[in-house]
């Protein structure tokens, strides 16, 4: 059966897509924006900047200045962030209702007059700042690249996947002011961009003040491009050891897998949940408990638009064990669960935990907010929030294995094997 | 071109907020009841807070009490370990306990219409675990690798050397919750076995149920689900007290790591806990102007004006009885020395106090994200277990979110130079080649290097 939470949609006449949600439970409001660029859309040479770039809408705009952004909100109770990922960027903010205006307000002054401010000082101390956000979240992190790792070895070289968003020091040291302005004329645009409110607002007073704020920001229609074609599974396994000073060895085995929000997308994820996602799924039971080989065993599927989607196991191997011989574990494992498919038991597991972290994540106003911008920007239509489990919960054990069968193959895994470096020591 | 820009709106007032209250009832067993009707939220959360003190663990047994939290759904009389996942599972449900200076919690969430089997296999996990000895192994083997991540990540490294530092060497909080290698070495299932036994009972609990509770009889399924959970050796726990301090003047520990491209930095000093007699409302407006925000004293300088590292941040950290004030963040290897000169001189300015700009914001943040804090299931039966946790009354939040509103000047020096005297303990987690000999010049205090 669907959710009912309620979705009002309309498109102002300068192409920005605007969602409301009453939710009247709270008196606050949440406004998300997303924005259709993320590190997909970089270029060689310029890997990290959609990310940068995100930093210097905190910078300043037109009438606002560097830091007052963040500084007027939570001075008026207003918690807010932005992220970068793959696919996209988004601006939030949850304020008292009777912020709402002036949230906007901030909002439409950078959304549409950012580069009034953006000068060679604030490019200079935010392309620090986040030099240190890269050391501190990868590079003084053990396993810290790991995943930088994972990118670079399931996608292709050029291919919009095949780098981080955090990009390379070298790419942030070439950005360049210029750079910015090229950047937000070509992506910051209102018809490449969604706005969603949703709390303590009604349909016709949210349009109507979106309309006020965002509304003079003039039409700058571009060529979006469409996704890139599709990638089917890697034909020949990929690996990429590292030894390095970490405290175990750990192996991330990483999948190509479909499309997101397609049946076998779907399939797929729930394949991974049975193997290697639920604290009674395969890999747990044969590695974590019954051999104890591994010290955990986790499995995570993430949705892409472009083409392709990624999935990988991590499984932590204990000090005792050999790392080959946990991963040939893995890989029996998957053989026999692209034969057999999942047991009832394992759907069961898989769609009930699918249904409380779906409403987990929903009951939460910000994170409802964040959902109905993901699904009007990269799928078209907000509504999806409410029948994802209905889409989740109609895929058969059959097609899961299919899924399996086709996509989590030995022979299309990609390895990024990290081993302890303590044998070196030892005997140095 | 756009249009003419539309004036920068006025704030209209938010309306007034309090901390809902629950219906509170008692069971036949003894259990407290608080269940918070909170309409909307379909996935139930459930908080089961057990009191216990970890100066109730033998002394060379330390961790006993988390290794029996972490043990509680590893086998049970009824089923195995691998059986009783894949029931919660597929109850939709997710259980995870752990212990704090107070209390031994089990937290589970799980869609409303799966609450009682939640609520038996709740009963289950705390009244019959039987601790299968492969299993303890298994968890405690998995605890010394925990010990080896924890090594490993500089944010807890730093953190284990502040407690170790911060208070006295004879007390409890100065050494890991969860024990060390030679505790949890020493440690055998009748260890864990005997712990349960003594120590987990329904006699002075509290269960926190939270959630759109509309067509749930909560005491109805509580007593069918709880009721027969009983525990006739349980010892009532030593009652939570402070920590002692370690005492002293400023004094700098630094964990070698060489090759470090960042070096993680932390100032710590004893602090109060919520229960403070003169009043908490201070110290969350203290930690948002001081620390709390990009635009705080300490991240508008060391991030913004230097860009020496992606944020820091200072927060008042209360226990169960204590607590501590610290500020902790990760810096460019080679600012090291000039980011913990800065850090100590933001901190010690603020004792001089803080301008009504300043005050006006942090009140204003403070009280106005409450609502939103506080919209969830998850987020109200948290703050309710730490209520009951610390012994703290319901409208707790109300009450000091109302007397923060009126917090002046001379309230927040004085609060703020209760805790910070000048006299830290600073740890530095870096390359000791490259940061030593410029940390030593800043003359705060003597410098001890220690290996990671």
């Amino acid at each position: 059966m669907p959710l009912d939470y309620p979705v009002h949609e309309r498109t102002l006449p300068n192409g920005l897509r605007v969602v409301v949600s009453p939710d009247l439970s709270v008196p606050n409001v949440t406004v998300n924006i997303w924005v259709g660029v993320g590190s997909r859309h970089e270029s060689v040479g310029r890997t990290g900047f959609a990310h940068l770039f995100e930093h210097l809408m905190f910078q300043g705009s037109r009438q606002v200045a560097s830091g007052e952004h963040f500084e007027a909100l939570m001075a008026q109770g207003g918690r807010l962030n932005a992220t970068t990922w793959f696919d996209r960027t988004n601006y939030f903010e949850t304020i008292p209702k009777g912020a709402l205006e002036l949230a906007l307000w901030l909002e439409a002054d950078r959304h549409g007059h950012l580069l009034d401010a953006v000068n060679q000082a604030n490019l200079d101390n935010q392309r620090d700042v986040v030099k240190e956000e890269k050391r501190q979240r990868y590079d003084n992190q053990p396993y810290g690249n790991a995943l930088i790792d994972v990118y670079a070895a399931v996608f292709p070289p050029g291919h919009p996947y095949h780098h981080s968003t955090i990009g390379s020091m070298e790419d942030l040291d070439a950005a360049s002011v210029e750079d910015v302005h090229e950047f937000f004329r070509r992506h910051y645009a209102p018809d490449n961009t969604v706005l969603t409110l949703c709390g303590d607002v009604t349909p016709d007073d949210g349009f109507a003040l979106v309309e006020r704020y965002f509304g003079s920001i003039v039409p700058r229609p571009e060529p979006r491009r469409e996704a890139v074609d599709a990638l089917p599974p890697l034909t020949r396994p990929v690996r990429v050891e590292r030894r390095e000073s970490v405290p175990n060895d750990r192996l991330h085995i990483a999948f190509r897998l479909p499309v997101d929000e397609t049946e076998e997308f779907s399939a797929a994820s729930l394949a991974l949940d049975a193997l290697g996602g639920l604290a009674s799924s395969r890999l747990v039971r044969r590695l974590v408990r019954k051999e104890q080989t591994a010290l955990g065993a986790h499995a995570t599927s993430w949705g892409f638009v472009d083409g392709v989607s990624l999935g990988f196991i991590v499984v932590d191997v204990d000090s005792d064990a050999d790392a080959d011989d946990v991963e040939a574990a893995v890989l029996e494992e998957l053989e026999t669960f692209a034969l057999e498919g999942p047991t009832d038991a394992e759907m069961d597991a898989a769609l009930a935990q699918a249904e409380r972290g779906w409403l987990s994540m929903l009951a939460s106003q910000e994170e409802r907010a964040d959902a109905l911008s993901h699904y009007a920007l990269l799928h078209g239509d907000p509504t999806m929030v409410n029948t994802h489990l209905d889409r989740l919960r109609a895929v058969t054990p059959e097609q899961v294995q299919a899924a399996a069968a086709t996509w989590l193959r030995p022979e299309s895994r990609a390895v990024i094997a990290y081993r302890t470096d303590h044998e070196s020591e030892e005997v140095a | 071109m756009s249009a003419a820009a539309v004036p920068r709106p006025d704030v209209a007032p938010p309306g007034p907020w309090a901390f809902p209250l629950p219906d509170e009832s008692v069971t036949e067993n003894g259990i407290r009841v608080l269940s918070y009707a909170v309409p909307g939220q379909y996935v139930i959360s459930v908080r089961l807070v057990v009191p216990l003190s970890l100066s109730d663990e033998p002394q060379d047994r330390e961790g006993v009490a988390s290794m029996t939290a972490r043990l509680l759904d590893e086998g049970t009389a009824r089923h195995s370990s691998d059986e009783f996942a894949e029931l919660m599972e597929r109850s939709g449900m997710v259980l995870g306990a752990s212990v704090t200076d107070g209390a031994l919690s089990v937290d589970l969430d799980v869609p409303q219409r799966f609450l009682p089997t939640a609520l038996d296999l709740l009963r289950q996990a705390v009244a019959e675990p039987v601790f299968p000895e492969a299993e303890v192994r298994r968890i405690l083997r998995s605890r010394l690798a925990e010990i080896e991540q924890e090594r490993a990540s500089a944010p807890h490294r730093a953190a284990r050397e502040v407690t170790a530092n911060l208070w006295a060497p004879t007390e409890r909080a100065s050494r890991p919750t969860a024990g060390t290698p030679a505790s949890i070495g020493a440690l055998t299932r009748e260890d864990v076995v005997a712990f349960h036994r003594a120590h987990v009972g329904p006699q002075g609990a509290t269960l926190v149920v939270a959630g759109d509770l509309a067509d749930v009889d909560v005491a109805a399924v509580v007593a069918e689900g709880l009721g027969a959970w009983a525990n006739p050796e349980h010892v009532v726990a030593t009652p939570a007290r402070p920590p002692v301090a370690a005492g002293g003047a400023t004094r700098i520990v630094l964990v070698d790591r060489p090759g470090s491209v960042q070096s993680e930095l932390s100032l710590a000093a004893p602090g109060p806990d919520r229960s403070v007699s003169t009043g908490w409302d201070p110290y969350p407006v203290l930690s948002f102007i001081v620390g709390g925000s990009p635009s705080a004293r300490v991240d508008a300088v060391l991030r913004e004006d230097k860009g020496y590292t992606y944020g820091i941040r200072a927060s008042f950290r209360p226990r169960a009885r204590g607590g501590s004030f610290v500020t902790a963040g990760s810096v460019r290897a080679d600012a090291t020395v000039d980011a913990l000169r800065l850090l100590v001189e933001i901190l010690d300015h603020a004792r001089e106090g803080f301008s009504d700009k300043e005050i006006r914001a942090g009140v204003d943040y403070v009280v106005q994200t409450a609502p939103g804090r506080y919209a969830t299931a998850d987020a109200v039966a948290d703050e309710a277990s730490a209520l009951s946790i610390e012994g703290l009354p319901l409208d707790f939040q109300t009450a000091t979110l109302r007397r923060m509103r009126d917090v002046d000047n001379a309230r927040l020096t004085t609060a703020y130079n209760d805790v910070v005297t000048g006299e830290w303990v600073i740890v530095v987690v870096g390359d000791a080649a490259v940061v030593r000999e410029g940390i030593e010049g800043l003359g705060l205090g003597p410098v001890t290097v220690v290996p990671n």
